[in-house]
């Protein structure tokens, strides 16, 4: 970089070039340009399925299934956020910065103590969801509780690094200024960096509820009921009527949450997810004092959800649970080495399916990205002259109607489809991958767009600039460096979701893991697993590196 | 929590003794010096200015006397005591006695008024006491005068983000009153103002009881002279002079000012 002939290489550039040749590479692996991909004989089996999304099966039996799976997958959905971010605003706090530097005051313990319990934060965050939910059954059986455990612990631990960012971030000179006119530090920081960080954190937390609300649906699919246990009962049966019912159902559930989920956070003036660490102030519509006007709603939620799917609490201290986790910790030493030769070729395949899945998502989000912002609408940012015309809103629902139906339907299921027309391999797994995230990243994109700051690009355009140059001079600059940061993230979201296409035979190491895991073969499973954390914290690495990287530059 | 019955030492100590005194203090960021061999003592009831043109190192000065910076060389002793010798416990009852307006004001934004003015009381608060408040105000009579005192006792239940700039310097000022110090640290508390409340603001600061020790930092050489009795003129982070306003001549502050 300090050489001047390569000067004119900026970061963006070399990244992407980068990039690029890691896409090809991952493509490559993926067996493209050495071997047939597409199996011409499942088209019709394909042409049935997507024929069948215009008549799905609406017999009342079905609805009525239908609607009790819904309400299952909700309840774990807010189960699992309830708990999660209960752990996470503990555990939050005594893993950021500022408690210990500004609140403790400890001097010569405070890195260790720091970094240790950071650390310890980031195993339960780097293992699946799944993978939680496969041990968990392994311990307590088919019982609701795997489900909402499942979620709760590495939500809680992804919680907790987030809420703990949101306080670092946080101005803390009025903290310091009651500290420093001899005020307790832990009464200043009630009166100060909570309050202040306050819209930030629950504005986080209706964006875990979003995610537990999909997780809760691929939970479903080893066994613990809901939506997503019923669509693979269907697709396995090749029901694609019953399956199409389903997925409407998973479609109204997730449209609906993500719509109150974002009107609620409009209406608080808080952030979208990446905002919160950039601390823009934000207008508020509504006073403060009607936010806590949805703690008794939010509380009688959580107690009809707990009431509606009744885990057994009891399992959790039961001598059973002791005895078979016992068990499991004694069988999985010591670990079994001999398979690591196996390991290295999945894990390139684990890390070619993450790169293919996140080019995947990444390319089809921005395209649907800004048909679904309302920038083109009459009166919006590029069509301000305010011509009714019928074909914008058409399009954005379209896009939308499309994103949302990307992200509701969970990755393995995509998967399943796609294996109708390619041959087993990580392609159909990143496919699945990229069009779930697709669906997300889409949305996020789009939500990016709608919040630009709008006086610069009014400036533009009262200049006499022509709104596609608005387009390309004022909104394309503002947003790229968001989508990119974004896409980083779900990179790393992708790298941990390979496990979840693993489960039906995509490939890579979470292939092995979900085998090593039902057959009880905890020696190698605990190497794996090792081998997995690795690679997972070795892609964190490199995309917080691209990240800054592309910041500074 | 260890407010009851704080630092009767320090109290007894003020009369006879400078209030605060610093002696040959340096203060270097990294490379940067931001402070060079500063040495000044300040008694009890005395008004100070600092004055000097901006980058001269006057907030530095101020955050050095309340306690928030710590001293590259040499050492600063607040009511006879050392500062950076002291247990948390006993600086924090030493801070408590030293009440600061930043220039930035540093009010919590979210909350009512009420809290950022009690926020100056919390020293003497036990902790459940100000959780307690944060949920049901305590102490209102205590803030709604000292929120009279600044001529806005109507704000008392506003949020703080819907005052205006002047209203929120308001604020602050109530803060360190409830929180009633011997020593008054202000760090352009008028750079904001307007020439009527700036005015305002300085007869609410001068107007304290008499035995309060205010320093004040003003880029305003004309309001030094009008309401303190000594000032101190700073250049490059050194003393260029440390005389009584009546003594300080225009040719002084000409030099002060000069590139």
């Amino acid at each position: 970089m300090s050489r001047p002939a390569f000067r004119f290489i900026s970061p963006s550039l070399q990244w992407g070039m980068i990039g690029l040749v890691a896409i090809a590479l991952s493509l490559w692996q993926a067996g493209l340009f050495q071997q047939t991909v597409v199996n011409l004989n499942g088209f019709p089996l394909l042409w049935r399925f997507v024929a069948a999304s215009v008549h799905p099966d609406l017999s009342y039996d079905l609805l009525a299934t239908t609607l009790q799976a819904s309400l299952v997958t909700l309840a774990y959905a807010v189960c699992g956020t309830f708990l999660s971010v209960t752990i996470g605003a503990i555990a939050g706090v005594f893993c950021s910065e500022v408690w210990w530097l500004e609140v403790l005051r400890a001097k010569r313990l405070r890195y260790f103590g720091f970094h240790s319990v950071r650390a310890i934060l980031a195993f339960p965050r780097a293992i699946h969801e799944l993978i939680w939910g496969l041990f968990f059954l392994n311990i307590w059986g088919l019982d609701p509780l795997v489900a909402v455990a499942a979620i709760a612990i590495p939500f809680g631990a992804i919680t907790a690094k987030v809420f703990s960012e949101i306080l670092d971030e946080t101005p803390r000179q009025p903290l310091l200024t009651l500290i420093n006119s001899g005020v307790a530090p832990i009464t200043a920081f009630f009166y100060t960096l909570l309050p202040q960080a306050f819209l930030n954190l629950l504005s986080y937390s209706f964006y875990r509820f979003e995610c537990s609300i999909r997780s809760a649906a691929v939970l479903g699919i080893i066994g613990a009921g809901g939506l997503g246990y019923e669509i693979l009962l269907s697709l396995q049966s090749l029901r694609y009527e019953q399956l199409w019912t389903f997925f409407y159902a998973l479609l109204i559930l997730n449209g609906g949450v993500d719509i109150a989920s974002a009107t609620l956070r409009h209406q608080l003036g808080c952030a979208s997810r990446i905002d919160l660490n950039s601390h823009r102030p934000t207008k508020r519509n509504i006073p403060n004092r009607r936010i806590f006007s949805l703690f008794p709603i939010a509380i009688a939620g959580v107690a009809l959800s707990f009431w509606y799917i009744q885990p057994d609490l009891s399992k959790i201290g039961s001598p059973r649970s002791q005895q078979l986790l016992n068990q499991i910790v004694q069988t999985s030493l010591p670990p079994n080495f001999t398979g690591m030769a196996e390991l290295i070729p999945l894990s390139v395949e684990t890390v070619a399916m993450s790169v293919l899945a996140i080019a995947i998502a990444a390319s089809g989000g921005l395209l649907l990205a800004f048909p679904a912002a309302q920038i083109f609408l009459p009166g919006g940012l590029l069509n301000r002259r305010g011509k009714a015309n019928l074909f914008p809103p058409v399009l954005l629902a379209v896009a939308r109607i499309m994103l949302l139906l990307c992200r509701a339907i969970p990755a393995p299921i995509w998967s399943l489809v796609v294996l109708y027309i390619l041959f087993p391999g990580i392609l159909p797994g990143a496919i699945g991958l990229g069009l779930h995230n697709l669906g997300i990243l889409g949305r996020l994109f789009a939500e990016v767009t709608e919040n630009l700051e709008q006086p610069p690009l009014k400036a533009l355009s009262a200049g006499g600039t022509p709104d596609s140059l608005v387009f390309l001079y004022g909104v394309l600059p503002a947003t790229m460096p968001r989508f990119l940061a974004y896409t980083l993230y779900r990179w790393e979201v992708c790298m941990r979701e390979t496990v979840i296409v693993g489960l039906v035979g995509a490939g890579g190491l979470g292939r092995l893991l979900t085998e090593q895991l039902s057959s009880f073969d905890y020696q190698s499973l605990i190497v794996t697993l090792g081998a997995f954390l690795a690679l997972t914290f070795l892609v964190d690495w490199i995309s917080g590196r691209v990240r800054r990287s592309l910041r500074s530059s | 929590m260890a407010g009851r019955g704080s630092a009767p030492t320090p109290i007894a100590r003020m009369s006879s003794d400078p209030i605060i005194s610093v002696d040959r203090a340096t203060l270097q960021f990294g490379q940067f010096t931001a402070l060079t061999d500063i040495s000044l003592h300040i008694a009890a009831g005395e008004r100070v200015a600092l004055v000097g043109s901006s980058g001269a190192g006057k907030s530095t000065l101020i955050r050095l006397l309340n306690g928030t910076l710590e001293p590259t060389r040499g050492e600063i002793q607040a009511f006879g005591q050392k500062l950076h010798q002291l247990k948390p416990k006993q600086h924090r009852q030493i801070q408590r006695q030293i009440g600061t307006i930043y220039q930035q004001l540093h009010l919590v934004d979210s909350l009512r008024v009420i809290h950022n003015v009690n926020a100056g009381q919390l020293g003497r608060w036990s902790f459940l006491k100000a959780l307690i408040s944060l949920i049901v105000p305590l102490d209102v009579a205590t803030a709604t005068q000292a929120l009279a005192q600044v001529g806005i006792p109507e704000k008392l239940y506003d949020r703080t983000d819907r005052l205006s700039g002047g209203q929120q310097q308001r604020v602050a000022i109530a803060r360190v009153l409830v929180q009633n110090p011997m020593v008054i640290l202000a760090d352009e508390p008028i750079s904001s103002l307007d020439r009527e409340l700036s005015r305002e603001v300085m007869e609410i600061l001068c107007n304290c009881q008499s035995s309060q020790t205010l320093i004040v930092s003003l880029h305003d050489v004309d309001i030094a002279l009008r309401y303190c009795d000594r000032m101190i003129g700073l250049r490059r982070g050194r003393i260029l002079f440390d005389a009584p306003t009546t003594a300080v001549s225009s040719e002084m502050i000409a030099d002060l000012y000069r590139l």
